[in-house]
Order: C-alpha cells, then structure tokens, then sequence
C-alpha cells in the first residue's frame, strides 16, 4: 500500500468519499463525483455494496464502466430492478437507501446545500446573480435517504454562514430533532467530503466539525478557508493520502477519460 | 391562474371526450406537431437528462415556431437547450414563458449555457422542484388525483418557492408536503419501439414518461422502431405506454440524438459540447450569430430531422452506436 505523491484534489475527495462507504449497503449516487467513489469502494473495500441511481437502475455491476449520467445505459446493464424516477424515489421514501451521496455548490455549517442560485433571495428568485442547474434529486435525497454524504469543494466562498437558497435540507437550524419537526426522514448529513478534509456533525449543535485534516492542510489552514466557525473534534486525525493503487484505479480503469475526475487541481 | 396546464376536471373532460380507438396513429412529425402543439400550451418532456429526449419532435417545433409555452420535466439537457437556443436565437419565432423543473443541464457535459443565459435575465418564469416532486406531479395526473403527498420538499426553499401546500397530516399529524398534479396539455416522448396504435416499449430508464404520457392532453410519440401490433404485444408487460394515451406514432431512427437511447446509441458528447459552446459565450455578451448560423443550417435551412441527420458525419453517428454496443452486448 505505497503512499502517492501524485495525486489531484478531486482524486483524494474521490478516495475519501469511497472510504466512508460502508460495504453491502444501499447508497443512492448522486451524478458526478459520487458516482467515482462509489465504484472505488466497489473496486476496493466494498465490493457489496449496492448502487441505486435515481433514473431507475438498482444495484448494477457497472461492468461497462463510469456511468456519464445517473440515466445511462451502463447504469442498467445487469441491473436487478429497473423502473423509473417515481421507483427509485419511491424506495428511498420508504427507507431502503442507508445513504445518499450528493454535491452542491455551497453548504453552510449544518449541512444544507444549495445548488439552486446564487444572488438576492426570495426579491432576486426570478433573476439570479447565478442560475445554477437545480435540485435534481439531491432534495429528494436529502429528505429521505438515511444519512447523507455530501461532497462540495472547499472554498471560503462555498462554505458560508448563510445560503443564498438551500435546496437540499440537512440539519435546518440545528435546533433539537429539527428535522422530524419539519416531517423529513433519516438523520440527515452524515460525513462532508470537501478538497481539503473530511467532517462531521457534532452530536448536540448538529455543527459541522473536522474530522480528518488532508496531507497539507492543518486545522487553522480549513478554519481559515470556511466562512463559518468550524467545530474541531475530540480526535482530528490526518487522512493518509491516496495509494498507488487507488489513483491508479481512478485514472486507468475507473475514470480513464477525466470525465469528472479533472486531472488538473481547481 | 393556479393550474399551469390543464386543470384536474379539464384534463377528465378532455379525456372523456377522446377518440380512445385503437387507429392508425403514424403521421409525419410535421402533422404532428401542427396538430397537437399550441402557442401557450404546457409542454411535457419526457427522457432524463440527455437519455430519450424527444429531440426530432423539438426541430419540427422549432421549425414551425412557438409562443409563450410553459415547459415541464423533472431533469433535461439537450431538449430544452434546443428551445431555449431557439428563443435566443429567433425571439420573434419561438418564446418560452414558463420553466417548471428540478434540473437542467448535461451532467459530465457541462451546465446548460441557455438556462444561465434565460434565468439570468429574467426571460422565464421559473418555478423549481426536485426530480421526485416533478414525477409525483405527473404521477398525480396520471392517477387521476389533484395533487399527491410527499417529502421532497420539506425542509428547504423549494417549497418557498413553489405551488407547494404544506398540511399537518391528517393520520400522523406530521407535516406533509402536498404537490399540485401536473397535466400537460402535449407530452413529447421518445421511445425505443411502437406499434401504429401508439402502444410503447421503453428500455432503460422509463424516466416519469408513461406518467407524463397518461397526464397529458395529447401526446406524440417518436421512436427508433416502429414494430408490429403482435410484436409489441407478445411481451405485454413491456408496453409501458397504452394506445389510448397516445396521440401521434412517428418512426424517427435517431430521434433522441445527440442525446443517449438505450440499446441503439451513446451520448453524440462532441455534439452536445459544440451546440453549448454556441450560447455559452452569449452569456457574457457574445454575439448570437454562430448560434443563429447553427439554426439556420440544421433547423430552418431542412425540412425534416432526416435531413438533419444527412449533414452529420457518417462516423459521429457511428461513433454513437459503438457507445453503446459496450452497454448492450447482443447478437443481431
């Protein structure tokens, strides 16, 4: 298990994401980034673990390779159930996905994410500064999957104290059992990936907190780049970078092309 | 007006009304879309993302020209593109009023350079949801019901900014989002197989589109093989869309390109990537004249998407069904 000295930061986001997938469970992939990790975590620690995409597809081998959308074909080559959105977000509001893993463009410190607009709201709803694509299924997700993964690349002007729309719901206000209270499901954000570590959400406050530090950044260095106070846990610990063989993976036999995997570091 | 489509009672009274017999429903895409879309309509798009996007049907709109449609899916890419670049492109020919949606864009393809270019200044009406909301919009329609309950938008702004009613439930006493029932007055779907009748077999992702299908007011189908009564019918549990719910059969081998369709080709990705690049510099004040050129020579310039077709390089088209032999690995 050789350390690499080659890596970009979207392949640790990727090694990481797949890391907190636990093996033979159900997690819902979100298009993008997710998408990469979770079959890392099939091609290493998970082989068991069963993809669901909100197209339809359920648990796909993925044997012709990195899907380009969360409707492509190669999403329902062996797959062993395939329906449609109404199914899959069907399942998910039943309570058969154990995680949801998704992105956003901004997250504030309980986890809610926006990838909706950027500018004046509600007066500027119709005439944003940015119009950024839209929920998706992210919303859906974030309602109902058990827990939720979310990966967002780290950026003072990405984490911020307020967002300007949340889309995708995670701890609310972090007020006690916020989320039963607003009738959603599960327990809402679970881990946040980002480029420059790994948090999670301290028990009481439902504060996002770091967790794990990436080989370069420290502690001061992500407080420094969030634009809200980050919470520290008990035991922060450094993540070990990426094998070899995991970038390996990513780069020749996962995401060959860089279809979402970048080779150059944003 | 609160219903942005048909309303409920409108949608039963439409379908009362209809000539449900099992006809020959082939036309030429032209007949089908003179017939069946209406400035103002509430337009229903079927496929997700770039996956069986009714793209031919969206030529021959375009070509034909349009007025203050208000257009509804869940996720789209490049069939609203197409239109929305149409509105840019020639604002006295085709407009959009209205986009009821949870997402638009092209996935690893990039973000929808149309939509930035509309939402930012203020052409569209918008209303956003969440892929969930907007099939179980359909869904409600296709059921019959005015509206259906659900979780999606909890919590967030979607319900901020949406027709969204939130209730305590009745049974639990939680809340509970309830969501209008969405009924198009024209579904534009594109399908792998169909018979004459308008009976149809989707592969792959159903997407929401028998939902939108069974909503809507009328519905035009296009697909890559136009197959016979008792082919379509020796697996009937196939037949995701019944006869009666549709309108319009057209054979349009391709007709979802450069979009992806299961079984027959890929993502055409270096087309897709071209007709963005055409609108993305117009969103920071470019000229539209690369884009109004585009149209000029693959929509307005031919008659038909067939012809359309003939302008492509042969190997783009090839290179697209390649794609797709690795997904689907069958003997002829």
């Amino acid at each position: 298990m050789t350390a690499s000295t080659d890596y970009t930061a979207q392949e640790i986001i990727v090694v990481a994401g797949s890391k907190v997938l636990e093996d033979n469970k159900i997690v819902f992939v979100g298009t993008g980034l997710p998408m990469v990790a979770s079959l890392l975590a099939i091609r290493t620690h998970a082989p068991g673990l069963i993809p669901v995409f909100e197209a339809g597809a359920v648990g796909p081998p993925l044997k012709c390779g990195l899907p380009l959308s969360v409707g492509d074909s190669k999403t329902f080559t062996g797959a062993s159930y395939v329906k449609g959105l109404n199914a899959a977000f069907e399942l998910t509001q039943r309570g058969f996905a154990d995680y949801g893993f998704i992105g956003g463009a901004e997250v504030d410190m309980y986890g809610n994410l926006n990838s909706t607009m950027i500018g004046d709201f509600p007066d500027g709803y119709q005439k944003p500064k940015v119009r950024l694509p839209g929920s998706g299924g992210a919303a859906d997700m974030a309602a109902s999957c058990e827990r939720t993964i979310l990966i967002v690349p780290h950026d003072k002007k990405k984490f911020n104290a307020k967002l300007a729309y949340v889309t995708s719901p995670g701890h609310l206000d972090g007020s006690p059992n916020a989320r039963f209270k607003a009738g959603m499901q599960g327990k809402g954000p679970y881990r946040v990936i980002t480029t420059k570590g790994v948090f999670d959400f301290e028990e009481e406050s439902k504060r996002m907190r770091i967790l794990h530090t990436f080989p370069g950044e420290t502690v001061d260095s992500i407080k420094e780049n969030t634009g809200f106070e980050l919470l520290v846990a008990p035991n922060v610990s450094e993540m070990a970078p990426p094998t070899v063989e995991e970038v390996r993976l990513i780069r020749e036999e996962i995401d060959p092309t860089g279809a979402f995997v970048k080779r150059v570091a944003k | 007006m609160f219903w942005t489509g048909l309303t409920p009672d409108e949608a039963r009274e439409a379908l009362v009304n209809k000539d449900k017999s099992m006809r020959d429903k082939r036309m030429t895409l032209k007949e089908a879309v003179s017939k069946f879309v209406k400035d103002g309509d509430n337009v229903g798009i079927g496929g997700f993302v770039n996956v069986r996007q009714p793209i031919a049907t969206i030529h021959e709109m375009i070509r034909q020209g349009y007025k203050d449609l208000t257009l509804s899916w869940q996720s789209a890419g490049m069939g609203p593109e197409l239109l929305a670049g149409a509105m840019i492109a020639r604002p006295d020919h085709c407009s959009i009023k209205r986009i009821e949606l949870a997402y638009w864009g092209h996935e690893a393809y990039g973000l929808s350079s149309a939509w930035r270019y509309l939402a930012e200044r203020n052409m569209v009406e918008i209303e956003d949801w969440s892929n969930y909301n907007m099939s179980a919009r359909f869904k409600a329609g296709a059921m019959g019901l005015p509206f259906i309950p659900s979780r999606g938008p909890l919590g967030g702004d979607i319900k901020n900014t949406s027709r969204t009613k939130i209730i305590d439930c009745p049974f639990t006493q939680r809340p509970i989002a309830l969501l209008p029932a969405s009924h198009p007055n024209v579904a534009l779907i594109h399908v792998q197989a169909a018979d004459m009748y308008g009976n149809s077999i989707i592969r792959g992702s159903d997407a929401t589109c028998a939902e939108i299908a069974m909503a809507a007011k009328h519905t035009i189908i296009t697909c890559e093989q136009l197959v016979s009564h008792d082919l379509i019918t020796s697996a009937p549990k196939d037949v995701g869309i019944p006869f009666p719910a549709v309108d319009a059969v057209v054979e349009v081998p391709y007709g979802a390109f450069p979009g992806a369709c299961r079984r027959h080709y890929y993502f055409g990705g270096d087309d897709i990537r071209s007709f963005l690049g055409l609108i993305a510099p117009m969103c920071k004040g470019g000229s539209a004249d690369a884009l109004k050129a585009w149209f000029d020579e693959y929509v307005f310039g031919v008659a038909s998407f067939e012809e359309y077709l003939a302008k492509l390089p042969l190997k783009r088209l090839m290179d697209a069904r390649a794609g797709e032999s690795c997904a689907i690995e069958r003997l002829a």
